[in-house]
């Protein structure tokens, strides 16, 4: 009896030892989600163009992409509502690098290229207080993403923006959940920033960009969200930048805010931020009257102060969550903070975008704005994007 | 020891005891126990090393197709132009279908890397994240850098850090990609760490590119092989998915799953993996008549100690046990042996299988031999399954007789010559039902093999019948040359027919194989370089240099192809090209030969034809049809005559009349002959792939060669070759192919051969004691020779002459069954008598050998000895 227990336990051995095998063959791992990051981290600026000269930028031309210059980006936000005063925020943002100074040599094929193009697309349903936010990576190439002055139009696969008529544009973007669709009307001739457009971010010459803006924009479309179609009204603030800069040592990260007032004036200010919270010495700012007249500002012609902040569940990070700003020489005292907390954009970079709404009062009369502000490097370090 | 008394029963007896006598047993007498085990050993190994050939091949097939594939679970395919990408960009702008990846693909040779066959795969690497996750995880040397370098500079490519090791090859060294003679020089930017086992053996043949590297190196600037989708969720979202890109799909593209292709291409080779697993169950089968041997044998001898068991009391059942026990555990040790001689063997055989499937099916590059769990189980049961069913008789038998008849040991050899009718019985209805089998058409391969091997199993079941009718027979013969010996012989055969009768069928079954085997491969052989000498009528050829046997790479550029046609001396040329075209109806692409000429200069042969044979060029030249190979008749089951077959063309489903059969032994895949004209009209125009040069009536054919080599010396894209060399080639690689049929048949032999050799010597030495006793009354050590010898030898011959019709049975169901139906070949038989001559020197060779140790022995042994002995 024992004997043939024997041989059912050899049996039931070579048997459970031939099951663990095949069973530990059977490991197959997916791997963890994409990382593209690697390209967009590259520190190398040797060979890039740079910008370095005031008034250097003209349109139509400078509406186009400028492959010889390490980063640009074309970047649409804005502030949009219903007839009975749903509010929605946007931001589609198309961004270009280039990982290489030279285009690749003749002959090309259609897929060769040097420039990738990564666009963010987030909207803030406020009613139902979500926030959805989207990222999208291409080769500017093959016709896959890519941009052009004349006629003007930047694209990343289904998502564009493209000129319809002269001055105006319209603004596609479609994901599974939300769809943007908007036609943008301009109000104002192109603003430049800083020194005519060229606008220092360190010390050293070049470390600057090319930047403007097209303020004002009067917006109307539908946003859909999950299926459901909202027309929707409202103000529309494209920034376009290109530089080969780098942050000055000791900066982490930015805080970038833009205000449109009902009578037609705007307000942008970008702060610097070092790491001890204080803003660097090229923070900078400018406050575009109703007509179109800039006025440049530098550090020290505004004060800006955080009086809450708000911690992102997701990614863990603390941002200032309340602001109030005070700007003299425009008589300017305001007070504003999100139109939702939770505008954090968790994708390859962490980094806050969100609608936000300002009160108080200019020279003695109340006065609102509606915004977006951008605030960087509180998610850890910001490397690439800039 | 007294009778078994009604009134009085033994008290039962414990088996501890008896397992210890049989363990004692086995002490003393280890020689029939070890050949038991090498029986099981044997043909265990030979099966397992098979299976894990055969699996390994297709399992490298699979780990690289799913390593290509990813987590794609559709794709756009088209006609033999490929995509064209513009589709895949409106795909993604227009559609704004996101989960798409574009694919370029092709093989290619590259020498720094063993010069095998290696899959280009160019993607974009933007697209590729849920897809395949080779990308996802960046190393320190895959850093931005390196995807820099990979996306930015041409002629830059990533592969699997070990790939790379195994050649000592590291992170910026140079490889050559070698696609028909045109090289490309590219970088290594990058070396991928596959994170577990199967992506690693999944990359081993596998080079990665960006699109914009791959696509001029595979000469498919603007084109992609296909585009990946992932079409996932829900039933309905996915069929309405699946409809949306339909309706956006151009015309001449298709959506098929990810797994379709590359079926299709395993199904192809699976009629080859089957007849050598079939091939390796042949070892089994020779093994199993040695267990069966050694069992009885070994139940024979304890007959006596059996009687006297079963007087003390053991029952039958106790006695069935322990024999079955006895044997379960000698055939596990035995199976165990085996499974480890297997993986050691299949280790050989994975090169002759992957070979062969290189030379006629898909690309597969096996590095490693995938010992699977499911193979070492399989050979473990079916070993000890196959020794228990062997052992059954013998133990049935010592479970059911008396107890005194136990002890007459003469009981069981009349009750063996008794069974022989019923054997005869056995033989007519096993054989029926094997013919039965082989009849039956349409059915799985598996039947028609259950044929074969009934219908060999049967002969087994008659050797007993004729070995007795043979040896009363001989016994006058052999008393008239040699006296009492040469009567004994004989006799002695008839007398143990029970244990001599199962070895001759043994061997008789073995050499029969080599027989069946033999004339199988010869007329093959024979056949295929009749078609050759027909078919290949043209006096030069160019080529762009090959693959594999079957694979073209590449095509021939339009300067030689001109350069050629007006050589001097050649009267005309006649070009192909080779394009792989989708029958929708047969699920699967064939491979289109678009000619404008007849290489064979009308020598073809064919195996039907519509219509008046002298226009039927004439015919297919006008474009009125084609002509199909007849493996695409047979293996697709076509009626005679042929229905129009259904083609993708570009503008969509058209069918072509077929005009004729013509008999084609170069693929097993099938072949269509089209005019190049009639291509032309319904895909682009095909670049020509093969060239064949007639001369004119006295020029000389080397001189012409020898000539338009030279004058494309340099050129790596064209090989010229005489009629004469591309002959030689085509049969080396007939050989090649045939290497491991050679393989597994010399194998058969040995286990045959030392199987016999373990039965016969067992036999005499069972005999000891009566040869002990002959010598005593006076038999000379000459006379002792020359009986051992005569009976070995007469043993041999009769299993030797028994398996030349039995082998020409087996090679005639292996040409017109097994072969038309696995491949579709139809072949001429050959028989050559050197075959049959073999195979009798084989059986009297082992059979003789088997008598000397026991001759030897005993002529040594003290007579007293011998006589005591048991």
């Amino acid at each position: 009896m024992k004997s043939r227990l024997l041989l059912i336990a050899l049996l039931l051995l070579a048997l459970g030892g031939g099951a663990l095998w095949w069973l530990s063959n059977q490991a197959a791992a997916a791997g963890p989600a994409a990382s593209l990051v690697p390209l967009l981290a590259e520190e190398n600026q040797a060979g890039f163009a740079q910008a370095t000269v005031p008034n250097a930028v003209h349109f139509p031309r400078d509406l186009g992409p400028h492959n010889d210059y390490q980063i640009e980006w074309w970047y649409y936000t804005g502030n949009l509502a219903t007839e009975d005063g749903r509010p929605f925020g946007f931001e589609l943002t198309f961004f270009r690098r280039a990982m290489t100074p030279d285009a690749p040599e003749a002959p090309a094929g259609l897929w060769r290229t040097n420039q990738i193009y990564l666009a963010h697309f987030a909207v803030s349903d406020v009613g139902a207080e979500t926030f959805y936010d989207f990222e999208r990576f291409s080769r500017g190439a093959a016709g896959l993403a890519g941009a052009q002055a004349v006629p003007y139009r930047v694209w990343l696969e289904d998502w564009f923006v493209e000129e319809v008529t002269p001055g105006r544009v319209r603004l596609l973007a479609e994901t599974d959940q939300v769809t943007l669709d908007l036609l943008l009307t301009e109000t104002l001739p192109p603003i430049l920033h800083g020194d005519g457009g060229l606008s220092q971010k360190g010390p050293e010459p070049g470390n600057a960009s090319y930047y403007y803006s097209i303020v004002q924009q009067q917006a109307r479309g539908t946003v859909t969200v999950q299926g459901d179609s909202y027309a929707v009204t409202g103000r529309a603030w494209k920034d376009h930048e290109y530089s080969t800069s780098a942050l000055s040592p000791g900066t982490v990260g930015w805080d970038w805010f833009s205000l449109q007032f009902p009578d037609g004036s705007a307000l942008m200010v970008v702060e610097g931020r070092r790491e001890d919270g204080t803003p660097d010495d090229f923070s900078n700012g400018t406050y575009i009257a109703p007509d179109g007249a800039i006025q440049a500002l530098t550090l020290g012609d505004w004060e800006l102060e955080v009086l809450d902040r708000w911690t992102s569940p997701a990614s863990g990070a603390e941002y200032p969550s309340r602001w109030r700003v005070t700007i003299p020489q425009l008589e300017l005292e305001l007070e504003g903070e999100p139109l939702m907390a939770d505008q954090e954009l968790n994708v390859s970079t962490i980094y806050w975008e969100g609608a936000v709404r300002f009160s108080g009062m200019q020279a003695g009369q109340p006065v609102d704005a509606l915004g977006y502000v951008e605030m960087t490097g509180y998610g850890g370090s910001i490397t690439g994007l800039q | 020891m007294s009778a078994p008394n009604a009134a009085y029963r033994p008290a039962p007896v414990h088996n501890r005891p008896l397992w210890r006598t049989a363990w004692r047993r086995i002490r003393r007498r280890p020689f029939q126990y070890v050949l038991l085990i090498l029986g099981v050993a044997l043909g265990v190994a030979m099966m397992v090393s098979v299976d894990l050939a055969n699996s390994s091949a297709s399992r490298a097939f699979e780990l690289s197709t799913d390593a290509v594939a990813g987590r794609t679970t559709h794709r756009i395919v088209g006609g033999p132009e490929g995509v064209d990408q513009d589709v895949y960009v409106r795909l993604r702008r227009e559609l704004g279908y996101r989960p798409a990846a574009p694919v370029v693909e092709g093989y290619l040779l590259v020498p720094e890397l063993g010069e095998q066959p290696l899959r280009l795969v160019g993607v974009d690497p933007f697209a590729e994240p849920p897809f395949r996750s080779y990308f996802n995880t960046p190393t320190a040397d895959q850093s931005g850098e390196g995807l820099t370098l990979f996306l930015t500079e041409p002629n830059t490519v990533i592969l699997s850090r070990e790939l790379a090791a195994q050649y000592g090859l590291a992170l910026g060294d140079r490889l050559t990609l070698d696609r028909g003679g045109r090289k490309t020089a590219v970088q290594i930017v990058g070396l991928l760490d596959p994170t577990d086992g199967v992506s690693r053996r999944a990359l081993s043949s596998l080079i990665f590119a960006d699109v914009a590297t791959a696509q001029p190196i595979l000469e498919m600037d603007g084109r992609l092989s296909h585009i990946d989708l992932i079409v996932d969720g829900p039933e309905e979202a996915v069929d309405a998915q699946l409809a949306t890109l339909e309706a956006f799909l151009p015309e001449g593209l298709r959506l098929e799953t990810a797994r379709a292709r590359s079926n299709a291409l395993q199904q192809m080779a699976s009629a080859f993996e089957l007849n050598l697993t079939a091939l390796s169950l042949l070892a089994l089968v020779v093994g199993m008549f040695l267990i069966y041997n050694t069992v009885t044998f070994s139940v024979v001898q304890r007959r006596r100690l059996f009687g006297v068991l079963r007087s003390l009391g053991v029952t039958g059942g106790q006695l069935f046990a322990l024999i079955l026990g006895e044997t379960a555990v000698l055939s596990l040790i035995g199976a165990s042996l085996g499974l480890a001689a297997g993986i050691i063997l299949g280790r050989g055989m994975v090169g002759l299988v992957s070979q062969t499937i290189n030379d006629f099916y898909f690309v597969v590059n096996v590095q490693s031999v995938a010992v699977d769990a499911f193979t070492l189980v399989k050979g473990l049961v079916i070993g000890v399954v196959a020794a228990l069913a062997a052992a059954l008789v013998p133990a049935w038998e010592a479970m059911r007789t008396t107890p005194q008849s136990s002890l007459r040991r003469s009981s069981l050899e009349s009750k063996a010559r008794n069974l022989v009718p019923w054997l005869v019985l056995i033989f007519i209805g096993l054989g029926a039902v094997g013919v039965f089998f082989l009849w039956l058409r349409g059915v799985n391969l598996i039947i028609t093999f259950a044929g074969l091997f009934a219908v060999l199993i049967a002969f087994a079941f008659l050797t007993p019948g004729l070995t007795a009718v043979a040896m009363r027979i001989l016994t006058p013969v052999g008393e008239r040359l040699l006296g009492a010996v040469g009567r004994m012989a004989p006799r002695d055969i008839v007398r143990s027919l029970s244990r001599t009768s199962v070895a001759i069928a043994a061997l008789m079954i073995a050499v029969s194989v080599i027989v069946g085997v033999s004339i199988m491969i010869g007329s093959f052989r024979q056949t295929v370089d009749q078609w050759l000498n027909n078919t290949l009528q043209a006096d030069v050829y160019l080529s762009p240099p090959t693959l594999t046997a079957s694979r073209v790479a590449g095509t021939l550029d339009e300067a030689v192809v001109d350069a050629a046609a007006t050589w001097p001396g050649v009267q005309r040329a006649v070009t192909a090209a080779n394009i792989p075209v989708l029958a929708p109806e047969l699920g699967r692409t064939v491979e289109i030969v678009a000619v404008d000429g007849d290489v064979s200069d009308g020598n073809r042969t064919y195996a039907w034809i519509g219509g008046q044979p002298d226009t039927l060029w004439d015919r297919l030249a006008a474009g009125e049809g084609i002509i199909i190979s007849e493996p695409l008749l047979l293996r697709e089951g076509l009626s005679i005559p042929p229905e129009p077959l259904t083609l993708m063309t570009e503008s969509g489903p058209q069918a072509f009349p077929v005009l004729a059969v013509f008999y084609d032994y170069a693929s097993d895949r099938g072949t269509i002959l089209m005019d190049q004209g009639l291509f032309g009209r319904q895909w682009s125009p095909p670049p020509v792939t093969s060239m064949g040069l007639f001369l004119q009536p006295g020029v000389d054919v080397d001189q012409v060669t020898a000539a338009l080599q030279a004058q494309f010396r340099g050129r790596d894209d064209v090989v010229v070759q005489s009629n004469q060399a591309v002959r030689g080639n085509a049969l080396d690689i007939f050989d090649r192919t045939f290497a491991i049929t050679a393989a597994l048949q010399l194998l058969a032999v040995v286990v045959a051969f030392i199987g016999v050799l373990s039965a016969l010597m067992s036999l005499q030495l069972e005999r000891t004691r009566e040869l002990g006793v002959l010598r005593a009354t006076g038999m000379t050590v000459r006379q002792l020779w020359q009986m051992t010898l005569l009976e070995t030898g007469l043993m041999g011959s009769t299993a030797g002459l028994l398996a030349m019709p039995v082998g020409w049975i087996l090679a005639w169901i292996l040409i017109y069954v097994i072969n038309r139906r696995s491949f579709g070949w139809t072949l001429q038989m050959e028989l050559e008598p050197i075959y049959f001559v073999q195979a009798l020197g084989v059986a009297v060779v082992a059979a003789l050998l088997a008598g000397i140790y026991p001759a030897w022995r005993m002529g040594r042994m003290v007579i007293a000895t011998a006589v005591r002995e048991e």
